[in-house]
């Protein structure tokens, strides 16, 4: 068996705005429901999680305006962490993961923060970590420049462990409740952290009690190396973004090599690799609702090149699109993703029009032959799964959760039903 | 004068499609309700104005004298008590009606005006009646008749039935809530009256012991196409669904209906025509007629369901035909009068049994194309028949509600042809079910 | 008619006391959903959650005491329980409590803005400065900021916040579907806020909720904390005292606001009060005698709580000799409040006093009678009802004395707007 989640390209976000079969979407802005209802029903198809991706950015860097960005509302992102209420309390099972930057937040308020969320979801939040990668979004927060690529991680790490100790600074037995003697929490368990590192320091201890999980978990994306090190010190569970079954199967194995090498078990980290399967009643219909998907990206270049200037706070308005994909190794934002473009040798044009970024392996066919596909990927890959990366739209959701899903168990892929009660235990399971 | 219309949509509480390759777990879980939570909440969104559970109370054998087809399609059982799921509908929404099924031929009238009454209230103002007089004989049998009435006499028990809930909800007058603290008075009793109606089916003392609910009277909905059920439809109703076919007769039926409904001393405009289509959309009109054919193939090789749900409706076994001969012409019914003699048309161009059943559908018009083109089909003909609106019906699976809410109605809207919003006020303080019906 | 609302902590709410609810023991929500739909029925305006980041242990230089009490600790994130709250109420106003110190302004106004979005226009911010070392010590400081410094701080923050809140134009969202046109962008501005302590480019990258700004609460009775509500406050957690005291500080409040360039009937300032109902307004005055004498009693926890607001460890004190005189960089006013006038008096004297604040003791009827000329005396605008969660204090102040209140046509008897504003400013 493997695990599904979901990856929402923008989050608490606006999908999908004025194009057919999305509904009246905005009537939908900043409205909880349509995310509820998506989290009802990817919890009918036994999914291990949601993943709210986030940015504190309104770009204006394509052509040197907002406009690119506010015509279709693609780049709107409330801020997902009050939004994991409203889907817990719809739900039972399914986890739900909301990304923060760990340049934003101090690690004394993310830990409190998420100690709370942890009891408030009956253990299933989880927090997905990044450092931050557009410059504009350090200006928000008062920060002058991009930090460099590497030492982000560093600043990452320690993070981290600041965390990680303020969620040990009460001990699992130190809450009594012992009403006889009137005794709440036993103050010889709870203890300062006196945390004094090279970025962060923290006094300690928390003033919340520990919940469910305990560690809430932690979720991470980032193929460089120092993004790479970064997850397997750190995380539950990683998003890949790769192309083609070899390099999924190299990825989860370099990752499980430096879990090793660091004392880690690789089953303790699940790696979900990202997908956008083409779904239709038979493998025809779906060939061409495929091809009219690519033909409409093609015409709507500006749109995706658009979120090209955005990933590396460059006006690529000013390349011109027959030209080959630039070289950006040294570019301080996206940098694997970059790298995937230019090695390819396409032009822009070409990479846009062929390449969705949000997908490992193609998978266009019905649900049945899309359920084999994924298995055989799978098997071959070492592990662990699969992450939904299309639109948040309901014709969306029900071709996952309604036709994929019941394809996958039927073959015994996905899990038949949720047998733990937190969501660190479900993604552990197997 | 507006040119905006009125949707519905047509179901019951039975199992949606379970076995296609988009159903989820559909067969499996819908009895808890959710399915139907769910598609509420969407019709909710696309600013329906209701969706209408019919009901019916039997396990067929009308084909090949056995249950074997009616079971394995469906058809009519499972079906559960549409009654218990609106609460649960009403709970996932906020101004949708919710209207559900209950025949005068088997419910006592106070239940049904108490059962009513208590989900007006439980709905918050939504609850709507959808009257039927039962048609096959199998159902009357659950009740303890050999045979259904006759069907003028069904009519007339239907027209006391009506008379008699009617009379049991006025039998509390307005004001007789009182909530008195300094007499420590709750009700007053001057003002709730026994009805004493002694008729030619019922007699029934009154009062009802419930309290009118925010509407004072659920909305009625009636299917009626003999003359016997339009006259009863024009009399009685706030919403009919109507099954005629082809423009000219959709509109020659609601013109009757209006015109039965003025001689009736009503105003025509409180009676909202729904004609029952089921739209096929797709990203193209190509894709959309290419569906189209590969489902009429489909159905000619599985004509078995459609015969099988029409022997129910009509009590008739259409099993002892051959299927490759042209369609037999004297067949009568107790049952769906209209519906049987609709089919029965059917064949007057020479096709076999086969044919008409795999092409058999009760839509008023056929809507084949691209949202685009589908929504200026709709509007084309409401502007032809005068009103009042589309109960849409189709297959029960959550791509196709998608399709209609999330696609079609946006469609609809951007033309001006559906509402964008429900009203925010009512006649009598919050919105009910009636005042969003008769707003346009 | 006035004003009611309800202050509360998201902790232990009477745990180990008689009327604790055993089966909603901390940390279950459900209590405070529930909660929240009763307030709603009896037609608050607002629930307001303070808020800490740091375990007591002044008292005894240790966290024994707080953490064997329950005592201002445990205390959770009310930010991850707004949103519960809001999904599971339609109208009542929801108030947590948002550090100026410790969030940037650039999370600060998204997430007050997201939060406005998802309850319809019903949250609002208390806003503090953070009290005391040991919370500067949580992030990463030696010592807090002095006091003048920490509201020279919050008002560069409210002003960051504020600039953050209005980049997007009122009429930025087009929707246009016909020309595919979301938003305009030249209506989205940024902000390029450059203060003494915060900087912030901007603009937001959400859409403005249904308050465009959402309402600011705020308490806090220094004279740099009076300014800060005069400028950015919408509703004022006020401390009460005699009733000429209360006037006094409503006075000067709105005489605050005038000068402010503000209209000060748009602020509604809400005086923390204590509530015992009984069945008759006998044993409403039997109930208060036995609050008293168990308080009285309780000389360690009054002295953890002025540890507490003091940062002051009155362990080490002599009970029975006079108190030498003390300041503190904590909690100014209430530390001032609790030593003001009582220079000969000794410690455990001190401790043993009840600090006046306002008591309404009776039956429904007679509290109501209370209330009602409070409020005629004062001027305005209402109550805030400090009082742990316990399904007592629910039904007494929610299920008996509210409904008497609405009776007399004294509080409202349905909400007339969508907003919290919009239901603050209806009268």
């Amino acid at each position: 068996m493997f695990h599904m989640g979901w990856f929402m390209g923008t989050g608490f976000g606006v999908y999908n705005w004025n194009q057919r079969w999305s509904g009246n979407v905005s009537s939908d802005v900043g409205n909880p429901q349509l995310f509820v209802d998506m989290a009802t029903s990817l919890e009918r198809a036994g999914f291990s999680y949601m993943m709210l991706e986030d940015s504190s950015v309104l770009p204006n860097v394509h052509r040197g305006t907002f406009e690119s960005s506010v015509k279709n509302g693609g780049t709107i992102r409330f801020d997902p962490v009050p939004l994991i209420p409203f889907l817990t309390q719809a739900t039972k099972n399914i986890g739900i993961v909301a990304t923060i930057s760990t340049s934003f937040y101090h690690p004394f308020m993310a830990a409190r923060l998420f100690s709370t969320l942890d009891h408030v979801t009956n253990g299933r939040v989880g927090m997905n970590l990044v450092t931050s990668s557009n410059k504009s979004a350090m200006q928000n927060y008062g920060l002058k420049d991009l930090i460099p690529h590497d030492e982000r991680y560093d600043r990452a790490n320690e993070w981290v462990d600041v965390v990680k100790a303020l969620w040990n600074s009460w001990d699992e037995d130190a809450v009594l409740m012992d009403e006889v003697n009137g005794v709440f929490a036993d103050h010889t368990k709870v203890h300062t952290v006196d945390f004094e590192g090279k970025y962060y320091r923290s006094r300690g201890p928390l003033n919340t009690i520990p919940g469910p999980q305990r560690h809430p978990v932690i979720c991470q994306a980032g193929g460089s190396d120092a993004g790479r090190e970064f997850g397997a010190r750190n995380a539950d569970t990683i998003i890949a973004a790769v192309k083609g079954v070899e390099e999924m199967k190299s990825y989860r194995d370099d990752v499980s090599a430096r879990m090793i090498a660091m004392g880690r078990d690789p089953k303790d980290v699940k790696v979900l690799f990202l997908i956008s399967p083409v779904l239709a009643d038979s493998k025809a219909a779906a060939e061409e609702k495929n091809a009219a998907m690519l033909k409409a990206s093609a015409e709507n270049i500006d749109a995706q090149v658009a979120g090209f200037s955005y990933f590396t706070s460059t006006d690529w308005s000013k390349y011109d699109y027959d030209e080959p994909f630039p070289d950006l190794s040294k570019n301080e934002g996206h940098q694997s993703t970059m790298n995937d473009f230019a090695r390819s040798g396409a032009t822009i044009r070409e990479a846009v029009t062929n390449h969705r970024t949000q997908e490992s392996v193609p998978l266009i066919g019905t649900p049945e032959s899309i359920a084999t596909e994924m298995g055989e990927y799978m098997d071959y890959a070492g592990g662990d799964g699969f992450l939904i990366a299309k639109p948040v739209t309901r014709q969306n959701i029900t071709e996952i959760a309604d036709g994929l899903a019941p394809a996958l168990r039927k073959q015994g892929l996905i899990r038949p039903s949720y047998e733990h009660s937190t969501f660190r235990d479900n993604l552990l399971a197997y | 004068m507006t040119d905006k219309f009125h949707l519905g949509w047509f179901t019951n509480f039975a199992p949606p499609v379970w076995e296609g390759q988009f159903s989820g777990q559909n067969g499996a879980t819908w009895a808890n309700g959710k399915f139907y939570q769910d598609m509420a909440r969407s019709l909710e969104r696309a600013r329906f104005d209701y969706i209408m559970l019919e009901d019916s109370s039997m396990v067929s054998d009308a084909y090949e004298g056995s249950s074997r087809a009616d079971l394995k399609h469906h058809l009519y059982a499972p079906k559960h008590d549409p009654l218990p799921l609106m609460p649960l509908l009403a709970a996932a929404t906020k101004n949708l009606g919710i209207v559900a099924t209950a025949s005068t031929s088997f419910y006592p009238p106070y239940q049904l005006a108490r059962t009513m009454t208590t989900l007006d209230h439980l709905t918050g103002g939504r609850a709507g009646w959808n009257i039927v007089t039962s048609s096959e004989d199998r159902a009357a049998q659950n009740y303890g008749r050999a045979t259904l009435e006759e069907h003028d006499s069904r009519y007339d028990r239907a027209d006391e039935f009506v008379e008699v809930v009617d009379k049991l909800w006025n039998s509390w007058e307005p004001g007789a809530l009182l909530m008195d603290r300094e007499t420590g008075q709750y009700v007053d009793h001057t003002k709730v009256h026994p009805i004493h109606h002694d008729g030619q089916f019922y007699t029934v003392r009154g009062p009802l012991n419930a309290m009118p609910g925010p509407q004072r009277k659920p909305v009625i909905c009636q299917a009626g196409g003999s003359p016997r059920g339009r006259q009863f439809a024009a009399e009685h109703a706030d919403t009919i669904i109507a099954q005629s076919r082809g423009v000219e007769r959709m509109k020659a039926y609601r013109d009757d209906i209006r015109a039965r409904a003025t001689a009736a001393g009503r105003n025509p405009d409180d009676i909202k025509v729904l004609f029952i289509v089921s739209p096929l959309v797709a990203a193209t009109d190509e894709e959309a007629q290419e569906i189209w054919a590969a489902r009429t193939v489909s159905a000619e090789a599985n004509v078995e369901r459609a015969l099988a749900h029409l022997s129910a409706l009509t009590e008739v076994d259409f099993s002892k035909f051959d299927l490759d001969e042209p369609v037999p012409g004297d067949v009568t019914t107790n049952g769906h009068r209209t519906t049987l003699a609709e089919f029965l048309k059917l064949g007057d161009d020479g096709r076999t049994l086969r044919e008409v059943a795999a092409g058999w559908n009760i839509n008023a018009v056929d809507l084949v194309g691209s949202v685009d083109t589908v929504a200026d089909q709709m509007g084309e003909v409401m502007a032809h028949v005068g009103g009042d609106g589309f109960l849409i019906s189709g297959p029960m699976t959550r791509p196709y509600i998608g399709e209609v809410t999330e696609g079609l109605v946006p469609a609809l809207q951007a033309r001006g042809l559906t509402r964008t919003d429900y009203l925010t006020a009512g006649a009598n303080g919050a919105p009910t079910f009636r005042d969003n019906l008769l707003a346009f | 008619m006035f004003h009611l609302g309800w202050f509360l902590s998201f902790s232990t709410q009477a745990w180990h006391a008689p009327h604790s609810d055993r089966g909603g023991l901390f940390p279950n929500t459900d209590v405070y959903v529930d909660f929240a739909r009763a307030l709603e029925r009896a037609g608050f305006d607002y629930l307001m959650i303070e808020d800490g980041s740091f375990i007591p242990d002044a008292y005894g230089s240790s966290m024994e005491h707080s953490l064997r009490t329950g005592f201002a600790s445990p205390k959770h994130d009310p930010m991850a329980l707004v949103p519960l709250l809001a999904a599971s109420t339609e109208k009542i106003g929801l108030i947590a409590t948002m550090t100026t110190s410790f969030y940037p302004p650039f999370l600060a106004a998204r997430l007050m803005t997201t939060l406005d979005h998802l309850s319809g226009g019903r949250v609002g911010f208390n806003l503090v400065t953070a009290h005391n070392d040991r919370t500067a010590q949580n992030y990463g400081m030696d010592k807090h900021w002095d006091h003048s410094e920490r509201y020279a701080i919050a008002t560069d923050w409210a002003q960051a916040v504020t600039a953050l809140l209005t980049s997007w134009d009122e009429d930025a969202v087009v929707d246009d579907t016909v020309n595919g046109v979301y938003a305009d962008h030249t209506k989205i501005h940024q902000t390029d806020y450059a203060g003494d302590y915060f900087s912030s480019r901007g603009p937001l990258n959400v859409p403005p909720g249904p308050q465009r700004i959402p309402v600011i609460c705020q308490a806090g009775g220094s004279p740099v904390g009076r300014a800060f509500a005069s400028r950015f406050a919408d509703t004022i957690v006020a401390p009460s005292g005699s009733i000429e005291w209360m006037k006094q500080y409503r006075t000067d409040i709105r005489a605050g606001l005038v000068d402010a360039g503000r209209d000060p009937d748009a602020v509604k300032v809400l005086f923390l009060t204590d509530f015992i109902i009984g069945d008759t307004h006998e044993d409403a005055l039997e109930l208060q005698r036995r609050r008293h004498a168990a308080m009285v009693a309780d000389i360690e926890g009054r002295l953890a709580y002025m540890s507490f607001a003091s940062g002051i460890d009155f362990s080490t004190f002599d009970l029975d000799a006079p108190v030498p005189p003390v300041s503190t960089n904590a909690a100014k006013t209430t530390t001032a409040q609790m030593f003001a006038g009582r220079e000969h008096q000794t410690l455990r004297e001190i401790a043993s006093t009840i600090i006046p604040s306002l008591e309404i003791v009776g039956s429904p009827a007679t509290a109501a009678d209370q209330m009602e000329a409070v409020m005629a005396e004062v001027g305005g605008d209402g109550f805030l009802v400090n009082s742990p969660i316990t399904p007592r204090a629910i039904a007494d102040i929610a299920g008996d004395l509210a409904p008497e209140l609405r009776r007399r046509g004294l509080i409202r008897s349905e909400y007339t707007a969508d907003t919290l504003r919009g239901n603050l400013t209806a009268y």
